[in-house]
C-alpha cells in the first residue's frame, strides 16, 4: 500500500526558484502597480515558502512553474480584494489589471512571451534615472533576479544593513518619483538600455572577480549577469550594443574553468589550457558578436567583444593576433581613454613592439591616482623589466606589487616571479 | 514490515527568511529523501498539516478551548510521513538522513502499535 507517483515528475532546474522569483516579482509589479513591489516580493516569497512547506511531503509537482505562479497570483488577488474593500484606489485599480489578465493565463507561450516582457520592464525600471546609481544594481539583483538581501550583500563582500539601506531608499524613490512600469521610448530609452547595460557589466565584473573557493554566490553572478545581458540583447528595444556586451561576457566567462590550474595557481591568458574554455559559452559569443555588427556605432562594448573575440579565434597562446588587439586596443584608447586600458594596451604592445617600447608607454601612468593602490601597475612594470635583464628593478616592482591588495592566487603568483628575480640575480 | 509515523516539528519563522535559491536546495534535499524511502515501496503516506487553525482542547465540562500549541514552544508539527520498516531502528536510521533535521526541526518517531490478539 506505499505511495506510486511518476518518478519523472518532480524534478526542479537550476536555479528555477531564484529565476522565477524574479520573473513572478516583475508579472505581479505590473499588474499591481511599482508601488505595490514590496507587496508582489512578499507574496511570490510566501509562494515559495508555501512550497517548502508542502513539497517535501507530497513530492515536487509536474509543473512546478505553474505552481509557484498561481498560488503568488492568487495570493496577490487576495491582497487586492483586501485592500480594495479598504477603499483604496489605487489597489482597486490593481485589481481591474488583474481581471484584465486572467485572459493571458491560457496559454503557456504567451505567458512566456508576457513574463520575457515584465522582466525586461522591470530591468529598466531599477535603472531610472530617478534611482541613485549604487542602488541599481541592488535593486535588480533583488527584485528580477530573485537574490536575497543577504545574498546581495555576500556577492558584493558589502554589509547586509548597507544593502538593505539601499534597496529601502530605492523602493521610496520608485513611489516618490511615481515611476511607471512601461517601456520607455526615443532618447529616455537609449539611456535606461545603457544604464541597464552597466548594471549588467558591474555584475558580471563583480562575479569574475570572484576566486574559486569563494562564496558560490559571488561566481553566481556571472551567469545572471549573461541572462540578463541576452534578455535585454534578444528583447524587442534590443541593440547591437548589447549584442556586444553579450558576446564580451559569454568570451570572458568562458575562459573562467581554465584561469586557474588544478594546483588553484593564477593562468595568465596566453598560457592558458584552451581546451579548457567553455565551447558553448564561445559559440555563444561569436552568435551575439556576429549580432552586434549589425549597427554603425562602435563602442567601447564592440571593441573589448572584438579583442576577447581575438584571443577566442586563436588556437593557442602563440597564434594570437597581437596586432589586431593592439589596433583594437588603440580604437578603444581613443574612444573611452582610461589609465587601466592604457595599462592594458601596454601588455600587447610589449607583444608587438618589445619590452622597452611597453615600458615607454607605461611612464606617463606612473602616479596615476586611479593606480595607485593597483598590483598590476608595478606587476606588469616587473614583468617588462624582468623580459630586459633587469632583475633588480624587476624584483623592486614586483616587491611593491605585493604591498597592494590582491587575491591569493594573485599574490602566491607575485611571489613565484619575484624569486624568480631574485634565483637569476644570484 | 511495521508502519512509523515520522512527526516532523519545525519554526517556520526559520524558514521565512531563507533566499529562493537556498529553499530550492532544502526541496531538492526533501525530495532526494522522500524518493528514496518512496523508492524502497516503504512509503504509506505524507501529509503537511495546516498551519491555521490549530486548536488544543482540555478538559471538561467545560471543554477549554485555546490557540496552540504554540504559546509554549516555537517548533510546530508541520506533517507527517507513515512509512514502514522492518524494526524501530530501521525507521530511526531512516529519519536519521531526513534534511529536517538538518534545518533545525525535530523528529518524533512513534510506532503504530497493531494490538493484534494472540490466536
Amino acid at each position: 500500500m506505499s505511495v506510486s507517483e511518476n518518478p519523472d515528475a518532480g524534478s526542479l532546474v537550476d536555479h528555477l526558484f531564484r529565476s522565477r522569483a524574479g520573473q513572478m516579482v516583475s508579472h505581479l509589479t505590473r499588474l499591481l502597480g511599482p508601488e505595490h513591489i514590496e507587496l508582489a516580493e512578499e507574496v511570490t516569497q510566501d509562494a515559495l515558502l508555501k512550497a517548502l512547506q508542502h513539497w517535501p511531503y507530497t513530492g515536487i509537482p509536474e509543473n512546478p512553474a505553474g505552481w509557484l505562479f498561481r498560488v503568488a497570483r492568487n495570493a496577490a488577488l487576495d491582497a487586492v480584494r483586501h485592500r480594495t474593500l479598504a477603499a483604496d484606489k489605487s489597489a482597486s485599480l490593481a485589481a481591474e489589471h488583474f481581471r484584465n489578465a486572467e485572459a493571458l493565463t491560457a496559454d503557456d507561450a504567451e505567458l512566456e512571451e508576457q513574463l520575457r516582457d515584465d522582466e525586461l520592464r522591470m530591468v529598466l525600471m531599477c535603472c531610472h534615472p530617478a534611482i541613485s546609481h549604487d542602488a541599481r544594481v541592488a535593486l535588480s539583483l533583488k527584485t528580477v533576479s530573485g537574490f536575497s538581501v543577504n545574498e546581495i550583500a555576500r556577492a558584493f563582500l558589502a554589509d547586509e544593513a548597507t544593502i538593505a539601506q539601499r534597496l529601502v531608499r530605492a523602493k521610496r524613490q520608485i513611489r516618490e518619483s511615481r515611476i511607471r512600469f512601461e517601456l520607455p521610448a526615443g532618447e529616455d530609452l537609449n539611456s535606461r538600455m545603457d544604464s541597464a547595460l552597466e548594471v549588467v557589466y558591474l555584475m558580471f565584473n563583480e562575479g569574475y572577480a570572484a576566486q574559486s573557493g569563494e562564496d558560490l554566490v559571488r561566481q553566481d553572478l556571472c551567469g545572471e549577469a549573461l541572462r540578463l545581458g541576452s534578455l535585454l540583447a534578444t528583447s524587442s528595444v534590443g541593440t547591437p550594443q548589447a549584442h556586444a556586451l553579450v558576446a564580451l561576457m559569454a568570451f570572458q566567462a568562458a575562459r573562467l574553468p581554465a584561469r586557474v590550474d588544478a594546483a588553484g595557481e593564477l593562468v595568465l591568458l596566453p598560457d592558458q589550457d584552451r581546451s579548457q574554455w567553455d565551447r558553448s559559452l564561445i559559440a555563444l559569443g561569436f552568435h551575439h558578436f556576429d549580432l552586434c555588427a549589425a549597427g554603425v556605432q562602435v563602442t567601447s562594448y564592440h571593441l573589448q567583444a572584438a579583442i576577447a573575440a581575438t584571443h577566442a579565434r586563436a588556437q593557442d597562446g602563440s597564434a594570437t593576433d597581437w596586432n589586431l588587439i593592439l589596433d583594437l586596443y588603440d580604437q578603444l584608447l581613443e574612444l573611452s581613454p582610461s589609465p587601466v586600458v592604457e595599462l592594458n594596451r601596454a601588455v600587447v604592445v610589449a607583444k608587438v613592439k618589445g619590452p622597452e617600447t611597453a615600458l615607454a608607454a607605461l611612464r606617463p601612468l606612473a602616479g596615476n591616482r586611479s593606480l595607485r593602490n593597483y598590483y598590476l601597475l608595478p606587476a606588469v612594470q616587473g614583468q617588462l623589466l624582468f623580459e630586459i635583464g633587469d632583475e633588480l628593478a624587476a624584483s623592486q616592482c614586483f616587491r611593491e606589487a605585493l604591498q597592494h591588495p590582491c587575491s591569493e592566487p594573485e599574490r602566491r603568483f607575485l611571489q613565484r616571479k619575484l624569486a624568480e628575480c631574485l634565483k637569476t640575480q644570484a | 514490515m511495521a508502519q512509523y509515523l515520522l512527526l516532523l516539528y519545525n519554526d517556520p519563522s526559520d524558514w521565512k527568511k531563507m533566499s529562493p535559491e537556498d529553499m530550492q536546495k532544502a526541496i531538492q534535499k526533501f525530495s532526494a529523501w522522500r524518493e528514496k524511502i518512496r523508492s524502497q515501496n516503504l512509503l504509506v503516506g505524507s501529509h503537511k498539516l495546516a498551519d491555521e487553525p490549530g486548536k488544543v482542547m482540555r478538559g471538561k465540562s467545560p471543554v477549554r478551548v485555546t490557540d496552540g500549541p504554540y504559546s509554549e514552544t516555537k517548533e510546530v508539527l508541520g506533517g507527517y510521513f507513515l512509512i514502514e520498516a522492518p524494526n524501530y531502528k530501521a525507521a530511526v536510521d531512516l529519519a536519521r538522513d531526513c534534511p529536517g533535521l538538518e534545518y533545525n526541526g525535530t523528529i518524533e518517531v512513534r510506532e503504530v502499535d497493531p494490538m493484534l490478539p494472540r490466536k
